[in-house]
């Protein structure tokens, strides 16, 4: 019998309470993931100094360290199932689609907490112009969801093959390339003073393709 | 046989028929030429990817390998042909601009869509047991495929573009084109996507006689 509605959003829940407990009792994946977005941040920031008149760069470098960030640590969630065999009691109790949208709410909360600290350090460090609160984070919040969907379903699928590590962000990033395009352009335009409304609207539309391709999806994913 | 022996007498024919019969067309000059392969490789890359997402979509639904041989054998020659279309336009490129790569957004996608079937198959690579092979790669396929559309005409109109478009001509402008340049476009343009479709079919063959060959050899294997 398919489960009802209000059980599939109760599984959803649950799952998204169980991840949030797993990983805030070892804490590795978020603590690694701030360490790389730190790192990385102070890395470009030694690198090319303050930037306040070169928006273009402050946007382009803003994404690809949030990006590189994403990458080395969203696929985490599913490759603990797999490495702790947890997988398939998961699957007893709960759809694929209630798995893949529990897991999806929990790497958007871990973007979240991740551009919470690297963000305000971001703008602090490179002393760029202040942004247009609004525009800055519709952009940023859309492409975080645009980034959170992709990997989500990227990490599921990666994590059931071999070198998954290496092979999560060389199978992720060409993907994310509409994302990185459309966020760069999108706080470039806001620093700029220019609408980021047609920016915002691809990453919308971005964001309801992948989710509504994912959705169909995540029964295909777990089998055997 | 006669078939292969008159797709190579078309391909042939169109081909010298580009260089010594149809004329050039005024602003190309010489790299009219370019034409005639460029644009049939790029459309024979498009052919390509939605064969392969296609045949994706059809072994979800059927769970038939014979399907996943076709989405694996279209994405290869569609890599194949994303190349041919990258080092024909940068020929062009180096004639018209006096660069090879200016990372002009229609060049970025091209590049960016090698990358993201260049993932397709080191997934592949990455997974073992035909069966979750095949269901993975098409679940990976689809979600692709389904980013192509931004990638190739949501992206270009973010960032201004030095590619020629539109890339066929509106209405109006077809008495610009010498009909003999329109006749050997299309005689490319079709010879190309049947050389495609021929290839493809060699290499779902191979595929299968593979197969066929591992399963025998696993059954002696078995009885002995």
């Amino acid at each position: 019998m398919p489960p009802s509605g209000s059980s599939s959003v109760a599984a959803v829940w649950a799952i998204l309470r169980k991840e949030c407990r797993s990983e805030w009792r070892t804490r590795y994946g978020i603590n690694a993931a701030l360490l790389f977005a730190v790192a990385t941040l102070t890395a470009v920031s030694f690198a090319v100094g303050r930037l306040p008149d070169r928006t273009d760069l402050l946007a382009a470098l803003l994404w690809v360290v949030l990006l590189f960030a994403a990458l080395a640590s969203l696929a985490h969630t599913f490759v603990r199932e797999v490495e702790g065999h947890t997988l398939t009691f998961l699957r007893l109790v709960a759809s694929p689609a209630a798995i893949g949208i529990g897991k999806l709410l929990f790497n958007l909360l871990f973007l979240a907490v991740l551009e919470l600290v690297t963000v305000p350090l971001y703008l602090v460090l490179m002393g760029g112009p202040p942004p247009r609160w609004g525009p800055f984070l519709l952009v940023l919040g859309l492409g975080s969801l645009a980034l959170a969907t992709t990997t989500t379903l990227v990490g599921a699928v990666v994590s059931q093959a071999r070198g998954r590590g290496a092979l999560f962000a060389a199978v992720s990033l060409p993907l994310l390339m509409v994302v990185l395009a459309a966020g760069v352009s999108g706080l470039r335009a806001q620093w700029e003073g220019n609408p980021a409304g047609p920016e915002a609207r691809v990453l919308l539309a971005y964001v309801a393709t992948v989710l509504g391709a994912s959705l169909l999806l995540y029964d295909h994913l777990w089998e055997d | 046989m006669a078939l292969r022996l008159l797709l190579f007498l078309w391909i042939a024919a169109a081909l010298l028929a580009g260089f010594l019969w149809a004329p050039l067309a005024s602003g190309l000059g010489e790299t009219t030429r370019v034409l005639y392969f460029h644009i049939p490789s790029a459309w024979v890359m498009a052919v390509a990817f939605t064969w392969s997402c296609a045949h994706s979509v059809l072994y979800l639904a059927r769970r038939k390998l014979e399907h996943d041989d076709q989405a694996a054998a279209a994405a290869e020659l569609g890599i194949l042909f994303c190349v041919a279309a990258a080092i024909s336009g940068a020929l062009w490129a180096k004639a018209k601009w006096g660069e090879y790569w200016n990372w002009d957004p229609r060049e970025t996608t091209i590049f960016f869509l090698f990358l993201i079937y260049g993932a397709y198959l080191a997934l592949r690579g990455a997974i073992e047991g035909e069966e979750k092979r095949a269901r993975l790669a098409a679940v990976y396929s689809v979600i692709a495929f389904v980013t192509v559309p931004f990638l190739t005409f949501v992206v270009p109109r973010l960032y201004s573009s030095l590619h020629p478009s539109p890339i066929v001509p509106q209405r109006g402008e077809q008495d610009s084109i010498d009909p003999r340049i329109a006749v050997c476009f299309v005689a490319m343009l079709l010879g190309f996507t049947a050389l495609f479709f021929w290839v493809t079919s060699l290499r779902v063959r191979l595929a299968r006689l593979e197969r066929r060959r591992e399963r025998a050899a696993a059954a002696a294997g078995g009885t002995a």
